[in-house]
């Protein structure tokens, strides 16, 4: 049910962006998402359908990409992948099942997930939040935003 | 593009919003917040932003978790008021994090609340001047009620004197709140020395002073707060008519 915040937030980001830059018409917008919070696709693009009724998106399409995050220890220095703490990333999604917090708030992932060689949570985690990508405007192509 | 940011600036735009805080731990400040909140009353959304202790919640009593909905995550109903916790999204985990994740978590615990219905947020922030407080500029503009939280403590004065100086050159509404400053045992006594030095702050940066009684009967509602009728709850009354 979260995805329905989520699709909230992105059409009023796209929307509050094409007043600001005099665009009337938005074709697509295209998002990053974290693989690790496990969103559900059908129900985001659902909600966004339904959300972006009367916007400057009501024709747009939504394309959804998901990126997986890396990790960089800033106790020890030791990078690791998403892929190979997945078995902790499992036993978060057992403990809470729909509840899982890192579906809400990717955010929290360093105080859940270790360092795999020392342990410690002070972890800097590239790709950790939900970001407007691109955007396509009717005349003018597709603008990548910056983030 | 950030669409928890715009979500949650969206969020606050139209309605009250007073944050408790102090440049010092141990003040006070869930205390006040929470009977603060409760003073107000109807319609008021009571925010946790103390991420790492969650405190709030636990001077209420919950340990449940919040539901989510198509709104978002909805606040736990007590007392009268709205109440948002992160304890409600990590059950009884620790939360531990580098600074730059703790403003994304709030953030998103501003963005993903379901305000529908509530005119005022009350916000507990932690000690200190840190992340939590430059996120709420952000998130606001600068348009809130501060109540800066301070004991009759010259320590805790001087150090709290940072955050006047700084929501000062802010331009940030603000009252200084004096906690434990007197109790009342039929004359009024200050076991923890006189107010002269939070006067003196008071009249240097022109912002008006509250004083907070010692009730140690406070304790004994630890777990629902909610039902606390004593001294300090008045004079929180009377602070939430003036805000």
């Amino acid at each position: 049910m979260h995805e329905w915040s989520v699709a909230d937030g992105i059409v009023r980001t796209v929307s509050t962006w094409a007043r600001e830059n005099n665009f009337s018409e938005i074709t697509m917008v295209k998002v990053g998402i974290p693989s690790f919070t496990f969103l559900e696709v059908d129900i985001l693009k659902e909600a966004f359908n339904e959300i972006k009724k009367g916007t400057p998106l009501n024709n747009s399409t939504l394309e959804v990409e998901f990126l997986s995050a890396s990790f960089k220890c800033r106790n020890c220095g030791n990078s690791f992948s998403e892929d190979q703490v997945r078995e902790q990333l499992d036993s978060i999604r057992s403990e809470f099942g729909e509840e899982y917090p890192l579906h809400l708030m990717p955010a929290l992932s360093p105080s859940f997930l270790s360092c795999l060689r020392c342990g410690s949570h002070d972890l800097v985690v590239e790709v950790q939040d939900i970001m407007v990508k691109e955007v396509e405007v009717k005349g003018h192509g597709t603008i990548k935003t910056v983030s | 593009m950030e669409p928890l940011r715009q979500l949650a600036e969206d969020k606050l735009k139209g309605r009250k919003v007073i944050a408790v805080m102090s440049a010092k731990g141990g003040v006070g400040k869930s205390v006040i917040s929470s009977l603060l909140a409760l003073s107000i009353g109807k319609g008021t959304l009571l925010i946790d932003m103390d991420v790492h202790t969650m405190a709030t919640a636990k001077l209420f009593g919950f340990n449940s978790m919040h539901n989510v909905g198509k709104g978002g995550l909805e606040p736990f109903s007590v007392g009268g008021i709205g109440l948002i916790s992160l304890s409600g999204v990590v059950k009884d985990n620790y939360v531990l994090l580098p600074g730059n994740n703790v403003g994304k978590v709030m953030e998103s615990l501003v963005a993903y609340v379901n305000m529908e219905g509530f005119k005022t947020v009350v916000f507990d922030l932690p000690p200190g001047l840190g992340e939590e407080l430059l996120t709420l500029e952000r998130l606001t503009g600068n348009r809130f009620t501060s109540l800066i939280v301070t004991t009759p403590s010259k320590v805790s004065i001087k150090v709290v004197e940072y955050l006047v100086r700084y929501l000062k050159e802010r331009r940030v509404n603000g009252f200084l709140v004096v906690n434990m400053s007197y109790f009342n045992c039929g004359k009024i006594v200050r076991p923890f020395g006189g107010i002269d030095e939070a006067k003196s702050l008071s009249e240097r940066y022109g912002i008006p002073l509250f004083e907070m009684p010692i009730d140690p009967s406070i304790e004994e509602f630890v777990g629902k707060v909610q039902d606390y009728r004593g001294d300090l709850k008045k004079s929180l009354e009377k602070i939430a008519t003036s805000l």
